[in-house]
């Protein structure tokens, strides 16, 4: 598991406490009943925290898997940190 | 604290706890707001388990109405100027034009009306903690930013009354400490406002969430202050330059000393117990005393130990007298040194370092001890406490062999006064959450639990006072239980220390018995590591020491009970026997 996904993953586990760590890859507010819009600022904010890494409110609506999530901040995150 | 630690916090805490319910009023959506101050609870409260609620957005003054519905143990309400009018919000699309601004200062009005009323038809045990307006006014007004607008002082003035109003009934955020601590500069974030719901930064919303926190769960104020004399209580040393030069004013480059004076002279008067522990001649400090300028007069000091032997003796008499622990109480002094021989031999104590040549210290040790200090009313009790300690003396000077001779406790006029209808008095949950030594289990209560305890159909409230020929005491013990089918169950019972050796505890009991015809009280007696009086005094009516709960059989305490010379007074006795 690469560091960025790594430090994800850690950040899901905090936001959803319950779900099994083997679920957390393929997770996407589809799937995830208690990602409402309250848990998408809530892991939106820890994700900030993990990272120090400012997120853009208005990029939420897209970031609705762990999988875009992931790919975002790719993008977005100097290397050393990917 | 980040949003990251707030959510460790909440999943930390104990799944099987007894729940505290906190209803979050506010009118934005709560966010990080309710997170933290679910976290900072939590923290406050590690053996409950906190749940915070939230009410419908835009709708505060419905959420307070409805309160009581939910049952929570405390309300925090984060007022904002868009609740009053949503016309002094970002999110509303209403003109804000110079004909308008008369309409909204009405309607603010006439809306913080109604939550005053909400706020005072809140059941008496939820306990409520308020936020006024924590963010400027936007921009909306016709003066430009730097000057206040005719509006702007209408709305704060009827905001001021609000709060002034609502003072009574809940604990109320000093907007000026909180602009110390979360400058207004960094608490709003327009951005999450819009789009998210949350006017604030998240920065700003651990700030406020944490002060509502502390006053949701205010912390015991301390009970002693010991304190210093040269070049703390007064500029100069005494032993030198004698008592007519010490000085604590402006001439003398003294006025830290005088504001000393003044916060201390306060203090004693709330009903803070003010010793003094100095090493000085005690004739030299007896004529200081005698000067009458001094602000703190020497009878509101007692006891003062003034000689040149270790301050960490003087602290363990004068803890004594007072019959107090270590941590109940704050020592000042200007010598580091000092503290720390002290602090080392009375673990617990608070010590604090009186700056003598730095005035921003001078004003923050000043805030300091007012913080320790706080409490939120003066009771008749606080204002009798030092001079029934005083008192006192005289009761242990007739103490012999652990005990009050038979002829001083006869002609002692001792007069007790038992009031079994006295649920509204704040005292009583105050004797219990603060007693120690004499203390049942040592169990502390937040307000609402307490509340709902004594509201009980069942459930007995006792509250005793006494009073003899050397003065009153004041409320003194508290008796809450309930009646059961084969024994009256007393589940909390305390007693002042000041209180000890005059065989109070015992009359408590008679009059038990007496009023409800019991046959037997069940004790839901726990052993601390501090209450060992309570145990004694158990120990004597039993037999043997107790380790847990148990029952004491009328016949058994009458057998065990010595002579008891009090007159009693019985308040509401109607409703005692029906």
């Amino acid at each position: 598991m690469d560091n960025l996904r790594d430090r994800l993953v850690r950040c899901f586990e905090t936001v959803f406490p319950d779900m099994p760590e083997s679920e957390i890859a393929t997770a996407s507010q589809q799937t995830l009943s208690n990602w409402d819009s309250v848990a998408a600022i809530t892991l939106a904010n820890v994700i900030e925290d993990e990272f120090a890494f400012q997120l853009d409110f208005e990029d939420l609506a897209d970031l609705d898997s762990f999988e875009r999530i992931q790919a975002y901040l790719a993008a977005r995150l100097p290397a050393s940190q990917n | 604290m980040t949003v990251t630690e707030a959510l460790k916090v909440i999943r930390a805490a104990p799944g099987s706890a007894a729940e505290y319910h906190v209803l979050l009023a506010c009118g934005f959506t709560p966010l990080h707001l309710q997170t933290f101050l679910t976290a900072h609870l939590q923290t406050k409260l590690p053996a409950r388990k906190v749940r915070a609620s939230a009410g419908l957005f835009g709708n505060l003054a419905g959420t307070i109405e409805s309160a009581a519905q939910s049952e929570p143990q405390g309300i925090a309400i984060a007022l904002e100027w868009g609740d009053l009018d949503p016309r002094l919000g970002y999110r509303s699309a209403g003109a804000v034009t110079p004909s308008v601004v008369p309409d909204i200062v009405e309607q603010a009005r006439e809306m913080l009306e109604r939550i005053a009323a909400a706020i005072e038809g809140l059941p008496a045990g939820i306990r409520v903690a308020l936020s006024l307006p924590s963010l400027p006014l936007p921009p909306f007004f016709h003066t430009a930013g730097t000057q206040e607008s005719q509006a702007e002082l209408l709305l704060e003035r009827d905001l001021m009354e609000f709060a002034s109003r609502c003072a009574a009934r809940a604990a109320i955020v000093n907007r000026r400490r909180l602009d110390e601590e979360a400058p207004c500069a960094a608490r709003h974030d327009l951005k999450s406002e819009l789009i998210a719901g949350l006017p604030y930064t998240t920065v700003f919303a651990d700030a406020l969430a944490n002060t509502l926190a502390r006053l949701l769960t205010p912390a015991a104020p301390k009970k002693g202050l010991i304190t210093d004399l040269d070049n703390t209580l007064w500029h100069g040393i005494v032993g030198e330059i004698g008592p007519a030069e010490v000085s604590w004013d402006l001439a003398g480059h003294g006025q830290i000393h005088c504001l000393y004076q003044k916060v201390v002279a306060s203090l004693a008067e709330e009903g803070v117990l003010i010793g003094i522990s100095s090493k000085n001649d005690p004739n030299v400090v007896a004529r200081a005393f005698e000067r009458r300028d001094l602000l703190l007069g020497a009878d509101k000091v007692y006891p003062i130990e003034a000689h040149w032997n270790a301050k960490s003796g003087s602290i363990k008499r004068i803890l004594a007298t007072w019959n107090i622990g270590a941590d109940s109480v704050v020592f000042v002094d200007d010598s580091p040194m000092e503290l720390a021989e002290a602090v080392e031999a009375n673990p617990g104590l608070e010590c604090v370092l009186f700056p003598t040549d730095d005035y921003g210290a001078g004003l923050r040790m000043l805030r300091r001890l007012r913080d320790l200090f706080g409490k939120e009313r003066v009771s008749k009790d606080d204002a009798i406490r030092l001079e029934s300690i005083r008192r006192a003396s005289v009761v242990r000077e007739n103490i012999e062999g652990g005990e009050l001779s038979e002829a001083f406790l006869a002609n002692a006029d001792a007069v007790i006064t038992a009031n079994f209808a006295d649920a509204e008095n704040p005292r009583a949950l105050e004797l219990v959450n603060k007693t120690n030594q004499f203390n049942l289990n040592g169990r502390r209560f937040e307000e609402a639990d307490w509340r709902r305890r004594v509201a009980r159909p069942d459930s007995i409230l006792v509250t005793v006072a006494y009073a003899d020929k050397f003065g009153p005491l004041g409320t003194i013990a508290v008796i809450e239980g309930a009646r059961g089918e084969d024994a009256l169950h007393v589940s909390a019972w305390v007693m002042s220390c000041r209180a000890f050796s005059r065989r109070i505890e015992h009359q408590c009991l008679r009059l038990l018995f007496d009023a409800f015809s019991a046959g037997a009280i069940w004790f839901d007696f726990v052993p601390t590591h501090r209450n060992g009086p309570t145990r004694n005094f158990l120990t004597s009516l039993m037999g043997t020491a107790p380790e847990g709960p148990f029952t004491l059989e009328r016949a058994r305490f009458d057998e065990a009970c010595p002579p008891l010379h009090h007159k009693v007074e019985i308040l509401k006795e109607s409703e005692v026997y029906g």
